[in-house]
């Protein structure tokens, strides 16, 4: 038991690490159609949609994405990769009209197309197309009003529509942009132009794709093999570059890194968890040979996470934060080496456990994020500018990172301290320091990052501040962080005292990061925010609760009783 | 120390900036949820730039969830904003001691007392206004879109127009629905105000709608009213519009639809006198001209997502001997004779440009600020850190 104590971390990481490298070799590894046509050459065909070139198989996947929520389908009871769906939708119609790719939750929409099936909720073309006039009618009828004004059933029916003309849009060519432009002056084109009248596209690349389309439609592995490297070759010259980011984010969205680094984050929290059970009942040497363990396993998710950011950065050419979706991954990274720092200083656990937490939670509040679609849409011409992308929006997301980070140190403290006895002597006191210098450092972060933002603002539109809500929640996890800090340097606040107005940051963070964007949208809102709304309300309940705990009196407190 | 007044220990004390801290915090939260309801500029009058504003419960609370009634009255920004510059002043005249040590401390309060002058400043004295430009012509004035105003134009004399400036606000009135004035032959009754409006085209007006107009562009199209823009909303800005009646005397000359949606004057005739009316935003005219000589929007290739656009203008200023050519684009403004000019947005189908037009003799201050205030602190928690680290070496 002592040499397997001993060497556990070291199993635990080499176990982590090999996991790891199977998943990349089978992302690595040939995807064909059963009949063994490839679909790795066409995957990383660079194609243009939302003005963003990418792979044909990033595209599939958003789409998909879009109309299904998942980024696979059933093809008759087999889970097939959104690509191949793709193709069968451009080369064998009628088979994928009977795809259930629709994703219908709504009862009322359900018996609008008289489906009567209660539990299943996606649908294929062909169950819809007999009621499609009256789809088209119901969303026309949803569509007079505006957005907030609609009711459930309203905008259902509307995203129904939605997705339906985004269907077509894409089964007839005109979306994406296939044809890639050879010579100067050409632009992207898709294969049919847009305008009903106007002439298919008819250059090389047009036809190097047709090609590429009537092989595989034949389902001739051969053929199309051939045509696809005809393809890519014709592309090597004048796309040498795209092509090369098309392979990198076909490998990416194949091995999912972000998602791997949350369950690595899982994995960790547990062991950490175990780490804190087994304390008193084993000897003393399982909890740090159980602790080192989860270190190493956060310490690999977060190269994992590093790796997953540098890549975006890469693909996009722009700094780590330009979406919601972004803002998610990147919190949860900026706050890993801050704990893992204090850990490294501490070695008190409850910090592995702090870091594995919020990694995990906003790698999955990310994940929910990305149901839009495209993680890398283009930016709107006012926020296209690097330099502020990189200085206000990275130092205010680091502000809130470091906001979290304290508040959910805060958590550990307050629920440690008070329900069991595993912080006993050092780790009390090491405790509320931390969660002091993070809020000192979140303090700075966040105001330079906010009066960063005001400059930015100023510099696009003459105005330095104006009171919008994005601007007033940034302001409001200032004010906070100063509230802390003063309160405790007027002695109005000790360590419990910081500890629960910490907590009661977790809230204004929260806030300020979804709760503004939610505002526009109203309360009954749909797709991700609809339940954002619940789940915003769900964690500051929680976070209310925590500061009840906290008002046990200090008398109470089990690791506090047990100090000598 | 002891011989302090109480009160002067009181105004300074941190007890008192952390009840201000707590105070800005409920307010701004308070603005923020009243930006559903409301416009940004209303809330920031209200709110931010008040001394005192009363605040319905009902905002921290959806409506759907349950009703209620009332209000509570709460410090406005300015008063706050006050106490907070005030309090940290007498901190740092009574507790305060010169030394390397508080230098970092002094030098950021320095910087967020510069901060809140900044934004008195701002609020007090800066003006924003946009220029609407066509391509290939030139504007010398900017609009208030903010505010709009009824102009009337008799323009009978051929060497100077005669213009009557009746601003919304009188519009809006309802108490006083009739507006007369020395200079004119006729009143104007006030049928309908709109203060946020949507035009209806020809196919799209009902007959009824369409028929509230007996004269000019309103029997064309007709215009319904809407709610205010509000903040979280961020879309365009209000545009009002009314159905007014023109009468001389007893005598109706007709009831025409204005708003600055309808482009050009329309003609109301008394007599063999003619005079031109339209509802537009409040122009203040500038002794230099802009002319708009290209605008150019390029999109993201197939979407209309906007990548960057550019105005390219000709700026004439005879009087400072001022004739040049300026790009002004998308974070790439034109600073000239104390305004700068931002690309804000474009006329509808690329036809020409909007340039936002701000003049804010505070702009400077929140740059200081943020130097002194990131100076201060990195200062004082180095100074901190350092500290701690020796003392865990000891």
């Amino acid at each position: 038991m002592k040499t397997l104590a001993r060497w556990f971390p070291a199993l635990v990481v080499v176990f982590v690490v090999a996991f790891l490298v199977s998943i990349g070799a089978s992302a690595l590894k040939p995807v064909a159609r059963v009949d063994g046509v490839s679909l790795d050459g066409i995957a990383r065909i660079p194609v243009s949609a939302g003005g963003r070139t990418k792979p044909l198989d990033s595209f599939a996947r958003n789409t998909l994405l879009r109309l299904s929520g998942r980024q696979t389908y059933d093809a008759d009871g087999t889970m097939r990769p959104a690509i191949e769906w793709l193709l069968e939708l451009w080369t064998n119609p009628d088979e994928a009209a009977k795809r259930r790719v629709f994703r219908i939750d709504h009862p009322d929409v359900k018996s609008l197309l008289a489906i009567t099936e209660a539990s299943r909720t996606r649908f294929s073309w062909t169950e819809i197309a007999p009621k499609l006039e009256e789809v088209v009618r119901q969303s026309q009828l949803a569509n007079a009003i505006s957005r907030k004004q609609q009711d459930p059933f309203q905008r259902a029916i509307s995203d129904l529509y939605g997705k339906l003309a985004e269907f077509v849009e894409v089964q007839s060519l005109r979306t994406p942009y296939l044809a890639a432009p050879l010579a100067n002056g050409e632009e992207w084109a898709p294969l049919l132009a847009a305008d009903p009248h106007g002439q298919p596209a008819t250059g090389a690349s047009a036809q190097a794709i047709r090609a590429v389309l009537v092989a595989y439609a034949a389902g001739d592995a051969a053929a199309c093999e051939q045509a696809v490297s005809a393809y890519h070759a014709l592309l090597a010259v004048a796309h040498a570059e795209a092509e090369e980011r098309s392979a990198l984010e076909v490998f990416l969205s194949r091995c999912e890194p972000f998602y791997q680094a949350s369950l690595l984050y899982l994995v960790a929290f547990l062991l950490g968890c175990i780490a804190m059970l087994v304390a008193p009942l084993s000897a003393e040497r399982w909890k740090p040979s159980l602790l080192r363990s989860a270190l190493g396993v956060i310490a690999l998710a977060f190269v994992l996470h590093t790796l997953g950011l540098t890549a975006r950065i890469y693909l996009q050419g722009r700094p780590p934060v330009t979406n919601l979706y972004s803002s998610a991954v990147f919190i949860g990274w900026a706050c890993i080496p801050g704990a893992l720092l204090g850990e490294w200083f501490a070695r008190i656990g409850v910090l592995s456990l702090a870091a594995s937490l919020i990694g995990f939670a906003t790698l999955v509040v990310a994940h929910n994020l990305s149901a839009s679609g495209d993680t890398m849409e283009m930016m709107q011409a006012v926020l296209d500018s690097n330099f502020w992308l990189a200085t206000h929006v990275v130092v205010v997301t680091i502000g809130y990172s470091a906001t979290f980070l304290a508040g959910f140190i805060a958590i550990f403290y307050v629920v440690g301290g008070v329900c069991t006895k595993l912080l006993r002597g050092e780790a009390m006191k090491a405790l509320p320091r931390m969660i002091y210098g993070v809020i000192c450092f979140a303090a700075l972060a966040s105001f330079v990052g906010t009066v960063l933002g005001g400059i930015w603002a100023d510099q696009s539109w003459g105005r330095f501040w104006g009171w919008d809500p994005k601007e007033n929640g940034a302001a409001l996890i200032v004010l906070w962080n100063l509230l802390i800090l003063h309160a405790r340097w007027g002695g109005m606040v000790r360590d419990r005292g910081v500890a629960m107005l910490a907590i009661g940051g977790n809230i204004v963070t929260a806030w300020s990061w979804f709760g503004t964007n939610m505002l526009g949208v109203g309360l009954h809102s749909y797709g991700f925010m609809d339940s954002a709304v619940f789940a915003l309300l769900g964690f500051c309940i929680v976070q209310l609760a925590l500061l009840c705990v906290a008002l046990v009196p200090t008398t109470r407190w089990r690791s506090l009783a047990a100090t000598p | 120390m002891n011989s302090m007044p109480a009160a002067l220990r009181a105004i300074s004390s941190l007890r008192l900036a952390v009840v201000l801290f707590a105070l800005s915090i409920v307010l701004i939260l308070a603005g923020t949820l009243a930006q559903t309801q409301e416009g940004v500029w209303m809330v920031v009058d209200r709110y931010f730039r008040s001394i005192a504003v009363l605040i319905p419960f009902q905002l921290f609370v959806p409506e759907k969830v349950l009703r209620i009634p009332g209000v509570f009255p709460f410090p406005g920004g300015l008063t706050l904003g006050v106490c907070l510059f005030v309090n940290l002043l007498a901190a740092h005249i009574v507790r305060f001691k010169l030394s390397w040590k508080r230098m970092g401390m002094i030098v950021t309060h320095a910087g967020v007392l510069l901060l809140l002058v900044g934004e008195f400043v701002t609020g007090a004295l800066a003006k924003e206004g946009t220029m609407t430009i066509a391509e290939g012509a030139s504007a010398n004035y900017i609009e208030d879109g903010r505010t709009s105003e009824l102009a009337v134009i008799d323009a009978s004399d051929p060497a100077d127009d005669l213009v009557v400036v009746v601003p919304a606000r009188l519009l809006a009135d309802r108490e006083s629905p009739l507006i007369t004035n020395g200079l004119l032959p006729f009143t104007v009754r006030v049928i309908e105000w709109m203060p946020n409006s949507r035009v209806l085209g020809p196919m799209q007006a009902s007959k009824q709608q369409l028929a509230r107009a007996t004269a000019g562009t309103g029997t064309q199209v007709a215009a319904v009213a809407v709610g205010v823009a509000t903040g979280v909303e961020a879309s365009d800005s209000d545009v009002p519009a009314a159905y007014l009646e023109f009468k001389q005397g007893e005598t109706t000359l007709g009831t025409y639809l204005v708003t600055p949606r309808l482009i050009g004057m329309q003609t109301v005739e008394v007599g063999t006198k003619r005079f031109q009316i339209a509802l537009r935003f409040e122009r203040n005219y500038r002794p230099y001209s802009v002319q708009l000589l290209d605008f150019k929007h390029d999109r993201f290739v197939g979407t209309e997502t906007a990548r960057n656009f550019s105005s390219l203008v000709r700026l004439t200023d005879t009087a400072q001997h001022v004739d040049r050519e300026v790009l002004i684009s998308m974070n790439n403004p034109l600073r000239y004779a104390g305004e700068t000019f931002y690309q804000a947005s474009f006329a509808p189908d690329d036809s020409g440009t909007v340039l936002q037009v701000v003049r804010n003799p505070g702009w400077l201050l929140p740059y200081l600020s943020c130097t002194l205030v990131t100076i201060g602190l990195l200062w004082h928690f180095g100074v901190r850190l350092s500290a701690s680290v020796k003392r865990k070496v000891a």
